[in-house]
């Protein structure tokens, strides 16, 4: 890693940090403003709910309390839930994180694996059935909703899977836990999957039908190499380059999918907590969920671009 | 790989000969690929009639609790598609269901074209501070996903159609000001803007004039973008529990709320029918834009 | 050369390769055939999209679709390189045969390192052994003059400038030590000076390791200083092809002929303008009927328009394909005073049946345009 590629780094980090102060100031002005609190549906009125506003600081001047919110975080501590009082919102958020990443990184692996995979065999087949398989199986997937394959998924797997084989092998649709969850998870992951891997597979096949026309795959070939290895080190390689530009956006793809797809399988993550936090007003926890997303977006494109240089050498920074 | 045999082989020599293989080749490839598009556009404009149509008459009243037995399955007499679990006719909240989806996709590529088309062409042609605010804000709006900034928004603006609208396209419009940016950009630079510009011609009239109609190919193409993509998003906001507010019918509500009965053992097609009428809806939006932006971006051709 | 021409190592027998595109097929190369002597070294000249690239391409297999060669025999030691399969052709690519293209930059994969890209070609086959291979990549990159060669091995080819990166491409393509380097256009891309050393490099390994060369090249120059016989080719044809000497000195063939005249010579009066040659290559779809240069041709015969000219021996080893060499040119047109070299200018015989462009079926001069004569 060069000097240049460090600065680069520090200069990003210090963006990423920049857009989550702007992000988490206006998300807190904002869920502040949202009609009614939190105390309202806990059926708390008069001198007690002032007690309670008073107590939990929500009577002082927005600014002033995203001030002490901002001094809390520096150290890690963005506050405490309203909904369920007292709770500290840093486990609780560091929590689901850890199952929405889990959720997040299976629809990663099922998006680069199948979009890849079916980019490259859709270009080293091209205008064949193959061909013509693996792109309407991608369009399919980056247009029909999460939510409908993921509907799909249980009627097949869930229901009549389980109804044939009179319950012995079925999917079932109920979270067990963090870890060790394949069983649970590879359906969630895969209604987020398909969406995003769509898009993967897109570009993939166009970009390796560019690159296969290239100077360097005939010299490959000249060379005498095994077609594979044309393919796969001479081709891909290159490939690569407009695929890892778009990840970023898959990433954000992924979370989306993060946020619908927890609430159909009640995954207790992020997306799921971000859900509930709106509608109970829980300000804390909204604001913190949305720092991470931002967090995670800012990182992962950072990420996008360390990894260009790493495929690309001609990429410098 | 080898060629196939084709009609080349009937035609060889010959000016003429060739022109009419060109022709003929060119015209099968242009249909076969547009059928798509085409089918798309039949259906879309299906859509389209069936939604004037729900508006003044639908065979029961969609909101009319108790209408038939609750989970009335599909084919029971006068209810074709069966009934939902309070007992509501489905085709009837079917093609109500139409309208929350055309009215959320259109109007909100209405609004994201002319906010992004005007931001868009101000900034390129602007630059400068005016153009590293929008950079910072952009960065700003891409740091989140938009689905997060349209609900809190939403929530914010309280329900309703028109907020949803609202939300969906305030968190959706820096795409096609982006695009318009660039395109400006590339477009100021060129002769006849000069030429334009040499010869005293507005602003106004430079930006609207000269540079929008010259962008307008990757605008269009990017518009039957924006559509179905609002439409996908107004279906997680409903699905979420964020839509239009009861008793309306639209179709991500449907499907959310054919999910219990789902997750219960129960049949799919409450699910079913809201999912598949979504799926083609979005898919015909996507072909259609895919027929245009062969149409009209030559670059993309192959 | 003390080895026998008639114990060629590759005979191209009646080659023909199409292009099958949406407005037909383009016929890029015609019922070619040459052979190839060991140790010979051979230049393939024409103006670009005359089919010599293609040719190359063929030998190796590597037509790119909608390419497909579909007629012919390539015999390389005997064994017709077109019927063989896949795996069997791919052994032979860049083992017996290798090939160096005209754009070393686009033609060396930019995201690896020059070192593995040497190396993965001796790796890809087994004449090289394992332990020897990274040895003898330094080894190489320092036969073809890449100086600290042994930090270079580690670049990537954005850090090479042009001359470089074909001195490279020309390792890559001797490291199995091949019996047959084809080189398409080896020096096009590169400074005049730098022409001169990688021609002096393929001269240099020509004479010390006795390797074949295919040498394809539009300059006439560059030909002039590697090759010992030249075939010359036009709109997918041979037209002409004998020693550099009587390619040189005595070109058979109106086309040949126009090249060399196109070429500035150190030794010109002063007052004669290069000639291009006038118009431009045929239609490979729709060529002109009979010889395929006649739109072009200064010296053409009302028989040009008809009848296609098979090649024809025309001196010792020297063979033509033309009704009116160069031979009869000098003898009864006059070829050596002509200074029109417009269509049909010697004989004054105009086409038959009007072609598409108005001008090249005006025969200039003759009083038409006099203006034209009293310019200069």
């Amino acid at each position: 890693m060069t000097r240049g590629t460090l600065i680069y780094i520090v200069q990003r980090l210090a963006i990423i940090v920049l857009t989550l102060l702007v992000v988490s100031f206006v998300v807190f002005v904002v869920v502040h403003a949202l009609p009614g609190n939190a105390f309202i549906s806990q059926r708390v009125h008069g001198r007690s709910l002032q007690l309670l506003l008073h107590e939990y600081g929500l009577d002082q001047p927005v600014l002033i309390q995203y001030w002490n919110f901002l001094k809390g975080a520096i150290h890690g501590d963005l506050g405490v839930s309203l909904y369920i009082r007292g709770e500290q919102v840093t486990p609780l958020v560091l929590r689901e994180l850890s199952v929405s990443c889990e959720l997040g990184g299976a629809a990663l692996i099922v998006t680069i694996g199948l979009g890849m995979t079916f980019g490259v065999l859709a270009a080293i087949r091209q205008n064949t059935w193959v061909d013509y398989l693996l792109t309407t199986l991608a369009v399919v997937g980056y247009t029909v909703p999460s939510f409908v394959i993921a509907g799909l998924g249980i009627m097949i797997f869930a229901n009549f899977l389980g109804s044939v084989t009179g319950g012995a092998i079925a999917y079932s649709p109920v979270w067990t836990g963090t870890y060790g969850t394949i069983g649970e998870l590879w359906l969630p992951a895969l209604s987020i999957g398909l969406y995003t891997s769509g898009q993967i597979t897109r570009i993939t096949r166009a970009s390796m039908l560019e690159v296969i026309q290239q100077d360097y795959i005939r010299t490959a070939r000249a060379k005498g190499l095994r077609e594979w290895v044309v393919t796969l080190r001479h081709a891909l390689r290159n490939a690569l380059v407009p695929v890892i530009s778009i990840l970023g956006t898959t990433v954000v793809g992924i979370l989306v999918g993060v946020l619908v797809i927890e609430n159909i399988f009640g995954i207790p993550g992020l997306g799921k907590e971000f859900v509930e936090s709106i509608l109970q007003h829980d300000y804390n926890v909204t604001v913190g969920v949305f720092t991470i997303f931002a967090l995670l977006i800012g990182l992962s494109n950072l990420a996008v671009d360390l990894i260009y240089t790493v495929v690309d050498p001609r990429i410098r920074y | 790989m080898a060629i196939p045999a084709g009609p080349w082989l009937e035609y060889e020599g010959g000016t003429l000969a060739r022109q009419q293989v060109g022709l003929w080749r060119d015209g099968l490839r242009r249909l076969r690929r547009n059928r798509l598009a085409l089918a798309a556009v039949v259906y879309l404009g299906l859509l389209a009639c069936v939604c004037v149509v729900s508006l003044f008459w639908t065979p029961y009243n969609p909101n009319l609790v108790g209408a038939c037995p609750t989970y009335a399955l599909p084919g029971t007499p006068g209810h074709p598609l069966g009934c939902d679990d309070l007992g509501r006719d489905l085709i009837s909240r079917l093609m109500v269901g139409s309208q929350v989806s055309l009215a959320v996709g259109l109007i909100t590529a209405a609004i994201v074209v002319v906010l992004g088309v005007s931001v868009g062409l101000l900034i390129g042609y602007v630059r400068g501070v005016v153009d590293a605010a929008f950079a910072l804000v952009i960065n700003v709006f891409y740091g989140v996903p938009p689905l997060m900034i349209a609900i809190v928004l939403y929530v914010l603006l309280g329900p309703g159609l028109i907020n949803i609208i609202i939300a969906i396209a305030a968190s959706s419009w820096m795409d096609m000001a982006r695009l318009v940016r660039g395109q400006t950009m590339s477009i100021r630079e060129r002769e006849f803007i000069e030429a334009a510009r040499a010869g005293g011609a507005r602003t106004g009239k430079i930006l609207f004039g000269h540079i929008f109609p010259n962008a307008l190919g990757p605008i269009i193409v990017q518009t039957t973008y924006v559509v179905p993509a609002a439409i996908l998003t107004s279906a997680f906001f409903s699905f979420l529990g964020f839509g239009v507010p009861a008793p309306q019918a639209d179709w991500g509500g449907m499907a959310s709320e054919g999910f219990s009965p789902l997750l219960a053992g129960f049949d799919p097609y409450i699910l079913l029918w809201p999912a598949i009428a979504l799926s083609v809806t979005l898919l015909a939006f996507n072909f259609f834009g895919d027929g245009l932006r062969d149409a009209f971006d030559p670059r993309q051709r192959r | 050369m003390t080895r026998s021409v008639s114990d060629p190592v590759l005979e191209v027998r009646g080659l023909s390769t199409s292009f099958f595109t949406d407005d037909g097929e383009v016929k890029a190369v015609r019922d070619v055939s040459f052979d190839l002597a060991a140790g010979e070294t051979l230049g393939i000249v024409g103006e670009s999209g005359c089919g010599k690239s293609v040719t190359a391409l063929s030998i190796l297999g590597l037509v790119a679709r909608p390419g497909r060669v579909v007629a012919g025999e390539i015999l390389f030691k005997g064994r017709d390189l077109l019927s063989i399969g896949r795996e069997e052709l791919r052994q032979i690519r860049g083992r017996d045969i290798a090939m160096i293209f005209q754009d070393p930059l686009s033609s060396l994969n930019p995201v690896h390192r020059i070192g593995a890209q040497i190396e993965e070609a001796m790796r890809a086959h087994d004449k090289i052994a394992p332990r020897e291979v990274r040895p003898r990549g330094l080894d190489l990159l320092r036969q073809v003059h890449v100086p600290d060669s042994a930090r270079r091995v580690r670049d990537y080819p954005h850090q090479f400038s042009g001359g470089m990166r074909q001195r490279v491409m020309i390792a890559m393509g001797l490291s199995n030590r091949p019996e047959i380097l084809i080189a398409d256009e080896p020096t096009t891309a590169l400074d005049v000076t730098v022409q001169a050393q990688i021609l002096q490099l393929l001269r240099d390994l020509n004479r010390d390791l006795g390797t074949s060369i295919i040498l394809i090249t539009h300059n006439l120059g560059v030909v002039a200083g590697l090759c010992k016989r030249v075939i010359v080719m036009y709109a997918g044809e041979i037209v002409e092809e004998g020693s550099t000497e009587q390619i040189f000195d005595s070109p058979q063939h109106p086309y040949t002929w126009s090249l060399l005249r196109s070429l500035p010579r150190v030794d010109a009066d002063r007052h004669e303008r290069l000639r291009s040659i006038e118009g431009l290559p045929p239609d490979l779809i729709a060529p002109p009927q009979g010889c395929k240069f006649n739109p072009r041709c200064p010296f053409r015969l009302e028989r040009c328009f008809s009848e296609d000219p098979e090649l024809e021996p025309v001196g010792d080893g020297h063979i033509a394909a033309c009704w009116v060499t160069m031979k009869r040119a000098y003898a009864e047109m006059g070829a050596g005073s002509l200074v029109d070299t417009g269509p049909g200018a010697a004989s004054g015989v105009r086409p038959p049946i009007a072609p598409v462009g108005p001008d090249l079926s005006e025969p200039e001069g003759q009083g038409l345009a006099p203006e034209a004569h009293d310019r200069d």
